[in-house]
């Protein structure tokens, strides 16, 4: 590893804390602006306004939402993610017991939009204009369009209710029961693909059609060269930085993307926790997924870095 | 699939209970329930606790009743109370009411479920401060140990709500040594005496019961375990029981129905009634609920027959009070006191001072189908020239801030319903009541009422007094009830013995899987 990769890797360390403090901030702000007590949830639907206070007291919130956040942060520099208001549960084992299932789906995705994109992608390229080319891209458009949520529900409706070849809901452990867990994922990872296939599909084709008209290919032609070889050879090579730009987006898109897909599919992952600790105002579990989220982000951006480095020798010299 | 009409007749009385499901009645009857099997049920919420005393959500219930066996029990259809923990009660003075416990019966860790635990029980029940239920136990001064098997409960008043009191959250009796060695902690690891242990909880996601095998009521259960999926999403939760991943499924709603239906053959639809209601609160400590005329408006704004129609697909029944018609403590002579009529609403509006219509703030909840049904209720009352104004939030948000804080005019809610009928009363309309916001006192004709009907022991005196609270709270008009909401429930065609209840709170621990 060379001194500019090492360089490179420390910098990139070093913007994890203002990020991670940001994040975390906005989304303290946020839950601030929202309606609803967690304590008036804990406290049930008979409670009066002395046992409120009381656990309000108990549970910090009584003090100024700044010393509220200090407090969080102060435990989290530690490595103390603290523990769910509702729940008692300590935040970062519930959030590491989810977190399996969540990133099962997102690389399952990620693979299926990379694994179906790419060749769509040199697909349409190759036949810019034809039949085969507007099919692509027009379906890719409605990719996009089309809600992933949307998406689960007819897939859930045809392949598992109908001809039952999947479940409709849950998920199991990958390390225990690893063929159950891939057919569990197998229906959500396919309506999260769906963006991310479209996505890789558009940016390949349109970043192949440069490449492939530039004056550079030109010359390969002229130089008598098979076509096959100039794109396999040339024409990728130059449009991989494009693809790894791409499906660094769409790994991130996508783990935000669970949240919806997780309620369709009741997965047990950190979309729904954060969806469910949201709603009552239990903001340590809110921050936690949040915080191991930009975490997860960050290294993936950071990779990508790297992977950047390794293939354009460019980026390093510079 | 029971009927509406079929589980409407069974509400007349304990004798014919049970014949509303004869065909099922006669299926258990010609063969043994299997035994075996874990039976996956999709439950719409996380539970609140696992402790009946200290949780606070009404879907509790449904996860409550396999670990704990209550005091009293009832029957499912009338709500009528019978033996439980206990094998008989009695009122020897009106301030003492004794229960006679079932002897041999031991809690999940051991303990012996004897008077002592009871009396601890009930103690921590009425005096802890994390207890929900300590409202429900005003009366009780005091419990005694009058033999092994036998407790007495010394009363400041008399109060014959107790009995059916406890066959909810408050008779479902905990273990008292591991309530003192676990604390806190109990409220995850409760221990009760119900058919099925608590084997585990993960928050959100499963809640995993296994079989008591020393459980008392020799026989039960036949399941080898209950596994709870919380699915928040019912949608999702249905799809599941079509899909055969899970067995049962409640708390449906109505438009659900119509899905579920479509798929006979891979699930048994049962839509019963219940004595849960929509009903509008009314905050009358100020302007211009205040005024009587003005909650009679309200009133005969609502079209109930409109609502039920719109918002529960004629599924529900219009509602006058809190209590059902059809069910035991109701009188019949008040229904229809109320009907849709604009014109008297804008009369009483016009003899009140509000000519010109009048402003309320109406709170309600963020769920999408809490919304539609809001927007039912402001065209009903735009008509009649009441103009509201809307706020929503979250439910325990918004519940709070107008039970709590006194914010809003009106409140949309649902009435969860109460096993003993004077228990809606107090709740709602006393002096005292949780939902009484502006802690107004009823006209003293009410109050004496509400005490006759905890006073007296048989059920004809407690009935004539229950007729005068159904009146007196329409004639003051001190809420507007809209429509009791149907108890929903889909599950697996080979899932036996199911009855639905009354409190639309299902109980699964007479259930068996056909193999």
């Amino acid at each position: 590893m060379s001194m500019r990769t090492l360089l490179l890797v420390g910098s990139r360390l070093v913007q994890v804390v203002p990020v991670l403090v940001l994040a975390t901030l906005a989304i303290f702000g946020l839950l601030q602006l929202v309606p609803g007590d967690p304590a008036a949830v804990i406290a049930g639907e008979t409670a009066t306004a002395e046992r409120i206070a009381q656990i309000r007291q108990m549970l910090g919130l009584d003090l100024p939402v700044w010393q509220q956040y200090l407090h969080w942060l102060s435990g989290a520099v530690r490595g103390d993610l603290s523990t769910s208001l509702i729940t008692g549960v300590p935040v970062l084992e519930e959030v590491l017991r989810r977190l399996p299932n969540t990133l099962l789906i997102v690389f399952m995705a990620l693979a299926l939009s990379v694994a179906i994109g790419v060749p769509l992608g040199i697909l349409a390229a190759t036949n810019v204009d034809g039949r085969i080319d507007r099919l692509v891209t027009s379906t890719a458009s409605l990719g996009v369009a089309v809600p992933n949520f949307w998406m689960g529900m007819i897939l859930v409706g045809f392949f598992a209710l109908g001809l039952g070849w999947f479940p409709t809901t849950g998920a199991a452990s990958l390390t225990q029961e690893p063929l159950r867990a891939l057919h569990h994922a197998t229906l959500p990872a396919c309506a999260l693909a769906l963006s991310g296939i479209a996505e890789i599909t558009r940016q390949l084709r349109s970043a192949l059609i440069d490449v492939l008209s530039s004056q550079y290919v030109r010359t390969l032609h002229a130089k008598g060269l098979p076509q096959s070889k100039i794109l396999w050879r040339h024409g990728l090579k130059n449009v991989s930085l494009t693809l790894l730009t791409v499906v660094g987006l769409v790994f991130n898109r996508t783990l935000g993307a669970t949240v919806a897909i997780e309620a369709v599919f009741a997965i047990p992952g950190t979309g729904s926790l954060v969806v469910a600790s949201a709603t009552n105002k239990d903001f340590p579990v809110v921050q936690g997924v949040v915080f191991v989220l930009v975490l997860i982000v960050i290294a993936c951006n950071l990779l990508i870095d790297l992977l950047y480095a390794a293939l354009d020798p460019r980026m390093s010299r510079r | 699939m029971l009927t509406r009409r079929q589980a409407l007749a069974g509400l007349g009385g304990a004798a014919i209970v049970g014949f509303s499901r004869l065909p099922m009645a006669g299926e258990a009857l010609a063969q043994a329930p299997a035994k075996g099997g874990v039976l996956r049920v999709a439950a719409p919420f996380n539970p609140s606790t696992l402790d009946p005393i200290t949780g606070g959500l009404g879907s509790d219930h449904m996860l409550l009743y396999p670990l704990f066996d209550t005091l009293v029990d009832f029957e499912p259809q009338t709500l009528a109370p019978k033996p439980g923990l206990a094998t008989s009660w009695d009122f020897p003075d009106p301030k003492t009411l004794t229960f006679t416990l079932r002897e041999g019966v031991r809690f999940h860790d051991g303990e012996p479920m004897d008077a002592q635990a009871v009396k601890a029980h009930i103690d921590r029940a009425r005096t802890d401060p994390r207890s929900a239920v300590r409202g429900e136990l005003q009366s009780i001064e005091a419990v005694e140990v009058l033999a092994p098997n036998k407790v007495a409960l010394k009363l400041s008043r008399p109060d014959t709500a107790l009995p059916l009191i406890m066959a909810d959250r408050a008779g479902m009796i905990t273990s008292p040594k591991a309530v003192a060695e676990r604390g806190r902690q109990f409220d995850r690891e409760s221990v009760g005496t119900g058919p099925f242990k608590l084997e585990r909880w993960n928050d959100n996601d499963t809640v995993v019961m296994v079989r008591n095998p020393d459980y008392w009521n020799k026989g039960l259960p036949h399941l080898d375990g209950l596994t709870f999926r919380i699915i928040t999403d019912v949608n999702t939760a249905l799809r599941s029981v079509i899909a055969g991943e899970n067995h049962f499924v409640f708390r449906l709603n109505p438009q659900q129905k119509l899905v579920a239906d479509r798929m006979a053959g891979k699930v048994v639809v049962s839509s019963t009634p219940t004595i849960a209601d929509y009903h509008l609160l009314f905050n009358y400590k100020r302007t211009p609920l205040n005024d009587v005329r003005v909650r009679q408006a309200v009133n005969w704004a609502l079209d109930r027959d409109g609502f039920n129609r719109a918002a529960l697909m004629g599924l529900g029944v219009p509602a006058q009070t809190m209590l059902p018609p059809g069910y035991w403590a109701h009188d019949p002579s008040v229904d229809g006191f109320y009907k849709h009529d604009p014109d008297k609403a804008r009369a009483l509006l016009k003899e009140a001072g509000f000519a010109n219509g009048v402003d309320l703030r109406f709170y309600g909840y963020s769920d999408q189908a809490s919304q539609q049904r809001h927007e039912i209720i402001i065209e009903q009352l735009r008509q009649s020239g009441i103009r509201c104004a809307m706020t929503v939030g979250s439910s325990a948000d918004m519940y709070q801030r107008f039970t709590v804080q006194g914010e809003g005019d009106m409140l949309l809610a649902l009435w969860s319903g109460r096993p003993d009928p004077s228990q809606p009363f107090a709740l709602v309309y006393g002096e005292n009541g949780f939902n009484n916001v502006g802690k107004v006192p009823p006209p003293p004709e009410m109050a004496q009422a509400q005490i006759d009907s905890q006073s007296a022991v048989d059920a004809e005196t407690r009935k004539k007094a229950f007729a005068k609270l159904e009146r007196l709270s329409l004639e003051h008009a001190l809420s507007g009830e809209l429509a009791f909401v149907p108890g929903i429930e889909a599950y697996s065609p080979n899932v036996v013995g199911y009855v639905p209840n009354l409190l639309g709170k299902p109980k699964l621990n007479t259930l068996s899987l056909k193999a």
